[in-house]
């Protein structure tokens, strides 16, 4: 049988809700409401300039269903996923690794790192589209042209352009990542490496069979945090592409602003939106089940 | 214990004040602007320059003086590319601008959601006849004017006379006085200028020729050779052999010639990098401080003429704003003969009377008379607007994307173009 709280517990419980009520109002109004009210306008015509036009059903849903467009922009994001994550996490795993081992100029090396994550998005896409310039007047191609290559035009050619975005992007956030594994890193058991070593193991050996497994559940949470990172870019592809050339680099969610704000279709833009946040949370659940089963001994 | 217990309702009870504050505050700022005073008036626009602003704010300054009423108006520049947007917005909450500047291409479907005030009545006491009747066409419906065009602004050609020079070739305004300013004189001297001195011979409208601007970047020529994109009774003209010849002929500049600054190149005329760009008088300002002698000319001449383009923006007045029959008073006065006079020299007005005034050719400070004669006045009679659709925004979007195809040495522009008349063939009935 339940016991019946206290004078004092029910006093402390108050006390504890009326502290955590500020965030609570904060994630109401600003998380739910909004989400809610998204999952409501998928199901109506709803315009920017023409207002709300009526209950439509599953309307959206079965005009999503017959979009090209939509499919090219999953296809977009899957591209553009698979290049940021692996490419993200290889390198940042890379860095940590290095900079845990390193006895000399890590502090220079890390804040180096670690200087695109504190610098403006906004910022960060521009300087990378003056760097990505077509011709001779782009510096990375003028770089590639003293060693007798000709670089393609970046930003307006299909493929490279998105092999553009995604090298500004993962350069981007590298840092965060970095100071994440090198925390998993240096807190890394050592007398289970010592062991190791006791027993002859190999540097390789030691990286693939001893710390790479007690380092999964850091690398999968940064996984989970980095996928759906990079399902939500905006800014970058805004700003380098604007979705072009040929809509090669238009995500999901620059489509989602396309219907929403370029062709005032709320209630469409909702529908994809909805879509969206149906993938993530699959993915995320995906990558948590996994976690726990690659994780050995997490409980 | 007791005194810890005290100690934490305390804590948490100041943090419910903390968080209700900022919402009473809201909610006083919310009485006070319904308060008795002046009338709230805001306008939106896209210009922050200092001086428009200025000669927006004399206008209402006038305005309140006539009708007796005190007027506080408040000016929101919002960012050319954002504006739509940021405007749309703004107009289904609560901070809806009561006056907002419309872009053309918006005009059929601001005006079919009824956002916008028939503006007849308060036109009347300003001599609406004296608005020119072609210019007026996209800012009504069934007779009803919904917004009025302050600006009626044409491309013209603007050229660096240094590089012309440097390059041994004539100038566009001595060939316009020969009669020989046409698309191949154009793509000739292009070339030539960049063959001799290595600097781009042409920039395309901003730099978003081939993106954001690619209608004003093409429909000159395409119209010029007969063609256009579509017309307003249904006709798709992007893929007719007028139009393919008229971008072949451009396609062909920049990557056969290699003369034209390429897609994702950010070279730009007024820092010298081009020799000949297409702008608005309202881009006349940039050339103040630039280092080299320049000059101007109409858009060279297809074979069916000089068509082009003319830029229109609109003023109109919200609907459902709170203060909706000042706001359409305050649209009708800045619209009048006394008020476009003074802007023309930024935006060229639909005035006759202010048009065919001596005064309007002296309007810009930075341009002679003849030059605003030859590229500016001549141009306002023979320009028109670029085509209209009420799902104008879907279009832009859908067709851009297979635009993109265009940009590259091997495209097949007869392909592209039957692409984008694919598109186009979905919402133009």
């Amino acid at each position: 049988m339940k016991k019946k709280m206290t004078k004092l517990e029910r006093g402390e419980a108050l006390t504890g809700y009326l502290f955590i009520l500020p965030q609570m109002a904060g994630f109401i109004v600003l998380v739910l409401v909004p989400l809610v009210m998204v999952f409501t306008y998928s199901f109506e015509s709803r315009n920017l300039l023409f207002g709300n036009m009526g209950f439509t059903g599953l309307d959206n849903y079965k005009t999503l269903i017959g979009d090209d467009l939509f499919y090219m922009t999953l296809k977009n994001t899957v591209i553009f996923s698979l290049g940021v994550v692996p490419l993200n996490l290889v390198l940042s795993l890379a860095l940590a690794l290095y900079l845990g081992s390193a006895s000399t100029g890590t502090k220079i090396v890390r804040s180096v790192i670690f200087l695109p994550v504190i610098t403006s998005g906004v910022a960060w896409a521009i300087v990378f589209t003056y760097l990505f310039q077509g011709g001779e007047a782009g510096p990375i191609n003028y770089i590639l042209s003293l060693i007798g290559i000709e670089g393609p035009n970046w930003l307006h050619e299909k493929g490279w352009a998105m092999f553009a975005v995604v090298v500004s992007r993962v350069l981007k956030n590298l840092g965060t990542n970095v100071l994440i594994f090198m925390g998993a890193v240096m807190n890394l058991p050592q007398d289970v490496l010592e062991a190791g070593r006791i027993d002859g193991a190999t540097r390789p050996i030691l990286f693939w069979k001893i710390k790479l497994p007690l380092l999964m559940p850091s690398i999968l949470m940064v996984m989970i945090v980095t996928v759906i990172g990079s399902m939500r870019v905006f800014d970058t592809i805004k700003l380098m592409t604007d979705g072009g050339p040929e809509g090669s680099t238009m995500v999901l969610v620059y489509y989602i602003y396309h219907q929403a704000f370029r062709t005032f279709n709320i209630g469409y833009a909702s529908t994809i939106a909805v879509v969206l946040f149906f993938i993530v949370l699959l993915l995320t659940i995906a990558q948590w089940a996994l976690r726990r089963r690659a994780s050995y001994y997490e409980d | 214990m007791r005194s810890s217990l005290k100690m934490r309702v305390l804590c948490a009870l100041l943090a419910l004040l903390m968080l209700s504050v900022p919402v009473m505050a809201g909610g006083s700022q919310e009485s006070g602007s319904t308060s008795s005073g002046p009338v709230r008036i805001k306008i939106a626009t896209w210009t922050s320059n200092p001086d428009q602003i200025a000669l927006l704010q004399s206008f209402v300054d006038e305005f309140a003086a006539k009708e007796g009423i005190e007027v506080a108006a408040e000016f929101e520049s919002i960012e050319f590319g954002e504006y739509n947007t940021k405007l749309s917005l703004e107009l289904q909450g609560s901070q809806a601008p009561d006056v907002f500047w419309v872009l053309e291409t918006s005009a059929p479907a601001f005006i079919e959601s009824g956002l916008l005030a028939p503006l007849d009545a308060e036109l009347a006491e300003y001599n609406p006849e004296d608005l020119s009747a072609k210019a007026m066409e996209l800012w009504q419906k069934d007779g009803v004017t919904y917004a009025v065009p302050f600006s009626t602004s044409p491309f013209f050609m603007i050229y660096n006379a240094d590089l012309f020079a440097a390059a041994g070739i004539d100038t566009p305004d001595k060939l316009v006085a020969e009669g020989k300013w046409d698309w191949n004189a154009f793509r000739a001297a292009s070339k030539a200028i960049k063959d001799a001195t290595g600097v781009w011979g042409y920039q395309t409208v901003d730099g978003g020729g081939y993106d954001v601007r690619i209608l004003h970047n093409l429909c000159p020529i395409i119209r010029s050779y007969g063609g256009d994109a579509w017309t307003n009774d249904g006709q798709i003209l992007i893929n007719t052999p007028e139009s393919v010849e008229a971008v072949q002929l451009f396609h062909d500049m920049v990557y056969v010639d290699g003369s034209v600054v390429p897609p994702g190149d950010q070279s730009d005329f007024f820092s010298g990098a081009a020799a000949m760009t297409a702008a608005q008088v309202s881009r006349v300002s940039k050339l103040t401080d630039v280092d080299f002698a320049w000059g101007v000319a109409p858009m060279p001449a297809g074979p069916m003429g000089d068509v082009p383009i003319t830029g229109q923006a609109g003023i109109g007045a919200f609907s459902k704003g709170k203060n909706v029959d000042v706001a359409k008073k305050l649209v009708a006065y800045m619209t009048n003969e006394e008020c476009v006079a003074r802007m023309a020299g930024i935006w060229p007005p639909a005035r006759y009377s202010v048009l065919e005034s001596p005064d309007f050719l002296t309007s810009q400070p930075l341009l002679t008379a003849d030059q605003m004669s030859m590229a500016v006045a001549g141009s306002i009679e023979t320009g028109r607007v670029l085509p209209s659709h009420v799902m104008y925004p879907q279009i832009e979007v859908e067709s851009r994307i297979v635009w993109d195809r265009l940009w590259n040495p091997n495209a097949d522009v007869q392909a592209v173009l039957d692409g984008v008349a694919e598109v186009y063939a979905k919402y133009i009935k």
